[in-house]
């Protein structure tokens, strides 16, 4: 970009403006941007349409369709706050992030209340009449720390103390949230530290071996566990068993799909019955009213949008910054895999959110702020011409 | 990682994890486009065509129920969306039961293990819901009803309910209205307008297109005008899920769903309030449990308050009442469920009314009717003239034998020679003995029935006793036997067999008042559509009295005279004109003393211009009775409890508790003693 009258000035807000001024914003990633605001019309335009066709009215305060809009415009307030901030002060402020964020998914313990998609007890906190899901941010914090951790221990990046780190980095959040019981999420955390772990450099050898080793030990794991625990995991794992729940949806969502066809069945238009329509299944109803062309779009959107993060990451000049990049996109594609594959029955069904397409104003605002915080890398790139 | 001066990276990126990620992300893309193509495109749309659209049902959709405004147009009740949790047992699998528990404990603040029990425990049909928690939050309704899914068995239940704003203040008039199934709780009870529903009514609701299910009226109001505050329940198409259950947010429009009318009372909230208060103070002060205020303008019939203590709270009903709280309530002696204006008691002196009407009009000749269904008709009686006229006296004794019976006067003394308006105004009950004796048991229970007794006044409240008026057809049927001249005597005086209702000997005064009209007691006002059309309701006349206007008069004369004897001590001293009667009446088994309890009464009314002496005129506005059930006290509570209230209804300048205030309220009467004196 260029700016004009400012070409060639540097402007310097006492430490944390990019060394390059105004300059460094042609270091922006529009695309990054656009894809991530295109996803995000595509998730407001399910609202609307799910809104439409439910008992609500699609204006009404209380409608997904008209809450969608209030948080996409607070994602776009942190989205412009994390760009401007710079992130490498993340580094140094990783663990009281990582301190809070326990506390919050105490919190959410203590006073949360509701459910989520998968029935559980306590994900929700409610602030002045928004619910809040606090793990969406976990998610976020947990990729800024696993960055900090592992950018400082590159030195000896190889060592299988590295990969030990990390877990003991991950036990406390994955427990509290597993607590909720949020399978889901502990799922994607579990994956963000892999997806992480293997672009910090970490060795093959020993995650490979630690892989193994889980793999063993599950039988015996299983066999010590009480009978009650072992069908309460059975339940977590495949709430299929009860046939009016998992599978009825997912049955549902199949017959979406299918009689979605090429073109779909145009929105709200949409008559196929379909549970938690707004969030987790929100791709069988998409699929259903833009058929097939609308469904590949928002495919190509989300590899688009990850290879975008990619190419971030591969420019930064820090391996903070690329971790988190590559942190990111390992959640998005995590989430889209197991969304999008649950519902076109790929993977067990799991309640987790589609990246930017399903209602929930914590998914969409921690997705601001990690967005944000790619571009905020973009802008202080050591070297802005690659 | 740091740079190099040439800006060139030290360490540059894993090119083989880079690009083993972006080849991961290529072919996870693929991979959901692929089979979102053979799923799309491929594959034949037509196999799942057929089960697209979700089968449907109906549903009854109930209609807002019509609300009940005071005469000033004050709401006295608000619909209210109240929500609650069942669970059906059916629907819950045995294996998921802990999960689901656990999953709704913390939703609720409930204990898991509470929930389970009561699952567990819940007796009877698995179909049946079993209601977890009352009154939940519109949040937590909201979220159980989205996860439904993932909560097998689970529903909210969203009620429509009433909230009564007024608490005991109206719960006899306005009722409540509950599920229609308590009928066969009230099966004993409801038929005296003391509890829900009865058999009878239940039957009657189903023939008229109610389930079972429907939230009706019970009581009161409530259940008298239920057609109209009910209005029409529509329909509605709902989705419904494999297992036949409506799908909760699939739902078509509501159709063929009319509101229901609203209802606008004689009754304003102020004046209920001050009967209330002038009630509620003498019942406190002088121990008794059990009272009635009624007030009504005589021109009309309409009901302008109409206490009844002990109440209830009515929301309690509205927010489903205890099985503990309902015996409680049933097994509480005052009755507090009881509208105890309806309920009947005996008159006492108060009924000196009609033997004095028969003793100064006559009988006409009557027709003699079967006293049981399939029996000879009783013989019929000849016409009688009037057995005394105004001026005429007969001697007031110590008592009146029959037989070995002495029938006393009240003061044991008498006074002598005594006219028809000294004999009412003293309450001589040997007077009224002889005239009784004069005019026959015909001839009162002829007048009994003019004035309407022994009859349901056709108030728009359930319940209603229609009272007793002894006549040999009555003995007959229900003693099988004639009567005794002795009880003629005691006929005459409003007690033995006797019985009215403080409505129906409200009513008789009020028609003695107004002229001899008696009109059908009216507590609704009007009707207000949903469309907003009000429908006043007209009053309704029962009957003009057979009667001369002298008469009426000459009653009206001596019931005014009651007044100014003092027999109803200074109530003659009030700026206000009031004329009535008190009356006392001997019930149930007499104490260790061999002195039965009594009720007290009082019924009087206030020509149109208070503070006129004049009742050569018909216009009362204002027709009061107080009843206490079970009294014990020096004076006649009832009649202070009529001043009290008409202090407070005129405005009456200073204190009714202040001695030096004429026509004070005499609050000596409220001291409690078992040896009475006045009648």
């Amino acid at each position: 970009m260029n700016f004009g009258i400012f070409r060639g000035q540097t402007f310097r807000l006492k430490g944390w403006a990019p060394k390059a001024g105004w300059l460094a914003w042609r270091n922006y990633d529009f695309q990054l941007t656009t894809y991530a605001v295109l996803l995000t019309v595509f998730g407001l335009v399910m609202a609307y349409s799910n809104s439409v066709t439910t008992a609500h009215t699609a204006l009404s305060l209380n409608s997904p369709f008209v809450r969608g809009l209030m948080w996409a415009v607070v994602a776009a307030v942190v989205l412009g706050l994390t760009t401007v901030f710079d992130y490498k002060w993340l580094r140094s402020f990783a663990w009281p992030m990582y301190l809070v964020n326990l506390a919050l998914l105490v919190l959410t313990l203590g006073i949360g209340s509701g459910t989520g998609d998968a029935g559980t007890a306590a994900r929700w906190v409610v602030i002045g009449g928004f619910q809040f899901q606090f793990s969406e941010l976990a998610k976020i914090i947990m990729i800024v720390v696993f960055a900090a951790f592992l950018a400082r221990r590159q030195p000896s990046i190889k060592s299988p103390w590295t990969i030990i780190g990390g877990l003991v980095i991950l036990v406390p959040p994955w427990v509290l949230v597993m607590m909720q019981p949020d399978l889901g999420t502990s799922l994607v955390m579990v994956a963000v530290l892999a997806g992480i772990l293997f672009m910090s450099g970490a060795s093959l050898f020993w995650m490979g071996t630690l892989v193994a080793a889980v793999v063993a030990a599950v039988p015996f794991v299983w066999a010590s566990m009480r009978e009650y625990q072992q069908a309460r995991l059975l339940s977590l794992v495949n709430p299929g068993a009860d046939p009016k729940g998992a599978g009825y949806q997912l049955s549902q969502a199949m017959t979406a799909i299918n009689i979605g066809g090429v073109g779909g069945k145009g929105l709200t238009n949409g008559t196929v019955v379909l549970p938690v329509k707004t969030t987790d299944f929100v791709w069988g109803v998409l699929a259903e009213e833009l058929g097939f062309i609308g469904a590949i779009v928002v495919l190509i959107l989300f590899g688009l949008l990850l290879w975008r993060l990619l190419v971030c990451a591969w420019r930064s000049t820090d391996t903070f910054a690329m971790l988190i990049g590559c942190g990111l996109a390992t959640m998005v594609f995590f989430q889209v895999f197991v969304n999008v594959g649950m519902v076109v029955r790929l993977v067990p069904v799991t309640g987790i959110p589609l990246p930017f397409i399903s209602y929930g104003g914590a998914s969409l605002v921690s997705l601001a702020a990690g967005m944000g915080m790619v571009q905020s890398a973009n802008l202080r790139r050591e070297r802005p011409e690659w | 990682m740091s740079v190099t001066a040439q800006g060139r990276r030290e360490q540059s990126q894993n090119v083989y994890r880079f690009g083993f990620f972006v080849l991961a992300v290529a072919i996870g893309v693929s991979t959901l486009s692929a089979r979102m193509f053979s799923l799309q495109v491929l594959a034949s749309q037509k196999s799942y065509q057929a089960d697209a659209a979700p089968p449907t049902g109906t549903v009854t959709v109930p209609s807002t129920r019509g609300l009940i405004y005071d005469a000033s147009g004050a709401p006295l009740v608000k619909n209210v969306i109240t929500y609650s949790v069942a669970v059906t047992p059916s629907d819950l699998p045995l294996n998921r039961e802990l999960e689901v528990a656990s999953k709704l404990g913390p939703i609720l603040s409930l204990d898991p293990i509470y929930i389970e029990t009561l699952i567990d425990g819940s007796t009877g049909s698995l179909y049946k819901p079993v209601t977890i928690a009352d009154n939940i939050q519109v949040e937590v309704a909201r979220f159980i009803e989205e996860n439904y899914d993932a909560l097998p068995g689970v529903k909210v239940v969203a009620t429509k309910s009433r909230q009564y704003l007024t608490k005991d203040l109206f719960a006899e008039l306005l009722g409540y209205e509950g599920q229609i199934t308590r009928s066969q709780l009230g099966s004993q009870i409801g038929d005296h307008g003391q509890g829900p529903l009865s058999a009878k009514q239940y039957a009657e609701l189903l023939t008229k297109g109610y389930s079972g299910q429907d939230v009706v009226g019970q009581a009161g109001v409530e259940v008298q005008y239920e057609q109209q505050l009910r209005g029409v329940y529509g329909t509605q198409k709902v989705a419904l899920d494999e297992a036949g259950k409506p799908i909760p947010g699939l739902t078509g429009t509501v159709e063929g769903s009319h509101p229901g009318a609203s209802l606008t009372l004689n009754i304003d909230t102020h004046e209920q309030q001050i009967a209330q208060q002038a009630l509620a103070w003498f019942l406190s002060n002088s121990k008794v449990q059990q009272g009635v205020i009624i007030v009504e303008n005589p021109q009309n019939g309409k009901i302008l308050a109409m206490v009844s203590l002990p109440s209830y709270d009515d929301q309690l009903f509205a927010d489903g009442i205890s099985e503990t709280d309902f015996q409680k309530l049933l097994a509480n002696k005052n009755q507090p469920l009881l509208n105890k204006a309806l309920a009947q008691y005996a008159p006492g002196s108060t009924f000196k009314l009609v033997t004095g009407t028969a003793g100064l009009a006559g009988t006409p000749a009557l027709a003699g009717t079967p006293a049981l269904p399939g029996t000879p008709a009783l013989p019929g009686i000849p016409a009688q003239p009037p057995a005394i006229t105004a001026i005429d006296t007969l001697v007031s004794k110590p008592y009146v034998e029959i037989g070995a019976y002495k029938f006393w006067e009240w003061n044991k003394t008498g006074w002598g020679p005594l006219n028809i308006t000294q004999g009412f105004a003293y309450s001589s009950d040997t007077f009224f003995y002889q005239l009784s004796q004069l005019v026959g048991i015909d001839g009162i229970a002829y007048w009994a029935r003019q004035y309407g007794f022994g009859a349901k006044t056709g108030v728009d409240l359930p319940g209603e006793a229609q009272g007793i008026v002894l006549d040999p057809a009555w003995k007959l049927k229900n003693k099988s036997e004639p009567i005794f001249p002795g009880e003629v005597l005691q006929a005459g005086i409003g007690q033995g067999y006797m019985a009215s209702t403080p409505l129906q000997l409200l009513n008789a005064y009020s028609a003695l008042a107004n002229g001899g009209n008696l009109w059908q007691p009216q507590v609704v006002k009007s009707i207000t559509s949903a469309d907003g059309i009000v429908t006043a309701i007209q009053p309704s006349l029962i009957r003009h009295l057979a009667v001369s206007q002298q008469t009426l008069l000459d009653m009206r004369v001596a019931s005014r005279a009651v007044v100014t004897t003092r027999h109803t001590q200074n109530l003659v001293d009030l700026p206000i004109q009031v004329a009535g009667k008190t009356g006392t009446a001997e019930f149930g088994v007499p104490d260790k003393r061999g002195l039965l309890p009594y009720h007290e009464w009082f019924v009087g009314y206030v020509p149109a211009d208070p503070y006129s002496d004049d009742f050569t005129k018909t216009d009362s506005q204002l027709a009061v009775v107080a009843f206490v059930y079970g009294a014990n006290t020096y004076g006649n509570v009832a009649t202070e409890i009529v001043k009290y209230y008409l202090w407070l209804h005129y405005k009456l300048r200073g204190d009714p508790f202040n001695t030096h205030n004429p026509g004070n309220i005499n609050t000596w009467t409220t001291r409690i003693t078992n040896n009475y004196g006045g009648n």
